[in-house]
């Protein structure tokens, strides 16, 4: 038996929240603390890069599930928290050709949105965000100032981002002071 | 060093994402080459001007290594490939 229980907290619930920098700009940026339901991270075997549309068939089946970031290496990503049973039942679904690692633990989605959004992220990644080059439904793994992150659109003005948990914070507090310019509200409860 | 490398997974990348392995033309020695051999691969290494191969790990993106040619006066570069097509380890 555990000598002391093992408690869940979110890594965002103690993170900065309420209306920062300017007043009113027509463009205010608004951060999220997603829930920290599930993330698995799906490796494929060795020259299965074709699996792409085998890989939904683990995911919750709500767009945007699934997050490719490289040449057979997706997140599988949802709201709802999964059992270790849960999750060790969707490995039969990919016919042995990738495995599924628990990484719900582990990455934390924040969601950002606003008309500027495109314009703070601009602050801290190189990555073209233009629309016209990176569609709703696009992932790109990458550097946002010092911190590596998974960027994917989710709407016109919205985008997710999945970051280490023990960076979280960092990350919530820099995007706040990217947003400044623009005002931010950030809500850190879920 | 250049700025931007063009990884052929994730487009147009600055340099920050990356980490640098060097000389992608060695060959590892057989385990029964010789200590001299073994020397030669662990520590030697040319300091070319111009043209020049190299290991490119993609760690904030992909996490692929990469082959970079670039030039090393110029900082130019001029090809990026996954490491794994062209049969080479990393």
């Amino acid at each position: 038996m555990a000598d002391f229980a093992l408690l869940h907290r979110p890594a965002l619930a103690g993170a900065k929240a309420g209306s920062f920098g300017a007043p009113s700009t027509g463009a205010r940026i608004t951060l999220t603390a997603l829930p920290e339901g599930h993330v698995l991270q799906v490796l494929a075997a060795r020259d299965s890069d074709h699996l792409q549309d085998l890989i939904p068939r683990i995911g919750d089946g709500s767009p945007h599930a699934v997050r490719p970031y490289g040449p057979g290496q997706w997140f599988v990503i949802g709201d709802a928290a999964l059992s270790a049973a849960e999750i060790f039942g969707k490995t039969p679904l990919l016919d042995g050709m990738a495995s599924i690692s628990d990484q719900g633990h582990g990455r934390i989605r924040i969601g950002i949105s606003g008309r500027a959004v495109e314009t703070v992220l601009a602050k801290g990644t190189a990555v073209d965000l233009d629309r016209a080059s990176f569609p709703v439904g696009r992932s790109a793994m990458t550097l946002i100032g010092h911190i590596s992150a998974l960027i994917t659109r989710t709407g016109a003005e919205s985008f997710e981002l999945l970051v280490l948990r023990g960076f979280a914070e960092s990350l919530w507090d820099e995007l706040i002071q990217m947003s400044l310019e623009f005002g931010v509200d950030a809500r850190a409860t879920q | 060093m250049a700025s931007l490398i063009a990884c052929p997974h994730c487009g147009p990348r600055p340099k920050e994402e990356f980490t640098v392995r060097g000389d992608a033309g060695i060959t590892r020695p057989a385990p029964d080459a010789g200590e001299d051999a073994w020397h030669a691969y662990v520590y030697l290494r040319d300091n070319p001007r111009g043209r020049h191969k190299e290991h490119w790990h993609h760690t904030s993106g992909c996490r692929r290594w990469l082959v970079v040619e670039r030039d090393t006066m110029t900082h130019t570069i001029h090809a990026v490939s996954d490491a794994s097509a062209e049969g080479a380890t990393a």
